[in-house]
């Protein structure tokens, strides 16, 4: 994929990021008592919930992951080819993504 | 040769000799060059957070007490501060990462116009915008710290 792309990719994923963790902070952390046991079960129940917090997951991790590696390759420091760090950061990028998604799918497989 | 190579002559790019140290001081910065700095330490910190906050989901899989020890641990006020500083840090990187997405895409130029002494560079006229930016974020800031407070 071509560097203008990806940062095309890296706009999109930040104006996606922008609503949604805008929705995720506000029903959160600052109305109500939502990070209680029941409130974040019941969110983890949803459907339509857990699409949202995938997808939220999916352009947080693209978004950061990327802007790491733009500030990484920039820096004069010593590295391995660009190759090496962009393979590296995919897997550390899907390892992310996987423990994450575990965690709900495990608790609704345990409701 | 050597040292014009190094200074980035000709096609190749200029070396970035400076490091994480331009991020800082560099010579003559604008506003928006510290706005850049500001862009990358909130999008950093905000990376660390994120790996926080899904450890601390991890905490789910241990079931009720296990998430109740853990919020318990993030109740603390220490956290609470941390945690409005994760609110700033979003809302400073999603307003600054907004004007740097209408500049790319050309939207903040302007109408060209005939150039008049003196000249006004395209970094002042679209200096206001900066300052509205820096507006909302302040008050966004103060309105989530109001938020936090009570």
């Amino acid at each position: 994929m071509r560097e203008s792309q990806l940062k095309v990719l890296q706009y999109i994923a930040g104006i996606a990021l922008f609503f949604f963790v805008a929705i995720h902070v506000v029903v959160s952390h600052v109305f109500g008592d939502s990070v209680s046991w029941e409130a974040v079960s019941g969110r983890a129940a949803s459907a339509g919930w857990l699409a949202f917090y995938v997808l939220l997951l999916i352009f947080g991790l693209y978004h950061g992951i990327h802007g790491l590696r733009t500030i990484i390759l920039e820096l004069p420091i010593p590295k391995p080819p660009a190759k090496v760090i962009d393979g590296t950061l995919v897997v550390i990028g899907i390892a992310i993504f996987g423990y994450a998604v575990y965690i709900p799918i495990n608790a609704l497989l345990t409701l | 040769m050597e040292k014009a190579k190094a200074a980035g002559s000709g096609n190749r790019p200029l070396s970035n000799r400076l490091g994480i140290k331009s991020w800082i001081w560099g010579g003559n910065y604008t506003l928006e060059r510290y706005l850049y700095t500001l862009h990358r330490l909130t999008g950093l910190g905000m990376l660390l957070f994120i790996t926080v906050h899904l450890v601390a989901h991890g905490f789910r899989l241990g079931g009720v007490e296990s998430w109740s020890d853990i919020m318990t641990v993030f109740g603390h006020p220490g956290f609470k501060v941390g945690e409005y500083l994760v609110i700033t840090a979003f809302i400073i990187h999603a307003l600054n990462g907004a004007r740097l997405i209408l500049q790319q895409l050309g939207y903040t130029l302007g109408k060209p116009k005939t150039p008049v002494y003196p000249y006004v560079d395209s970094l002042r006229r679209r200096r206001p915008m900066v300052w509205v930016m820096l507006g909302l974020i302040t008050a966004l800031a103060i309105f989530f710290l109001i938020v936090f407070v009570t």
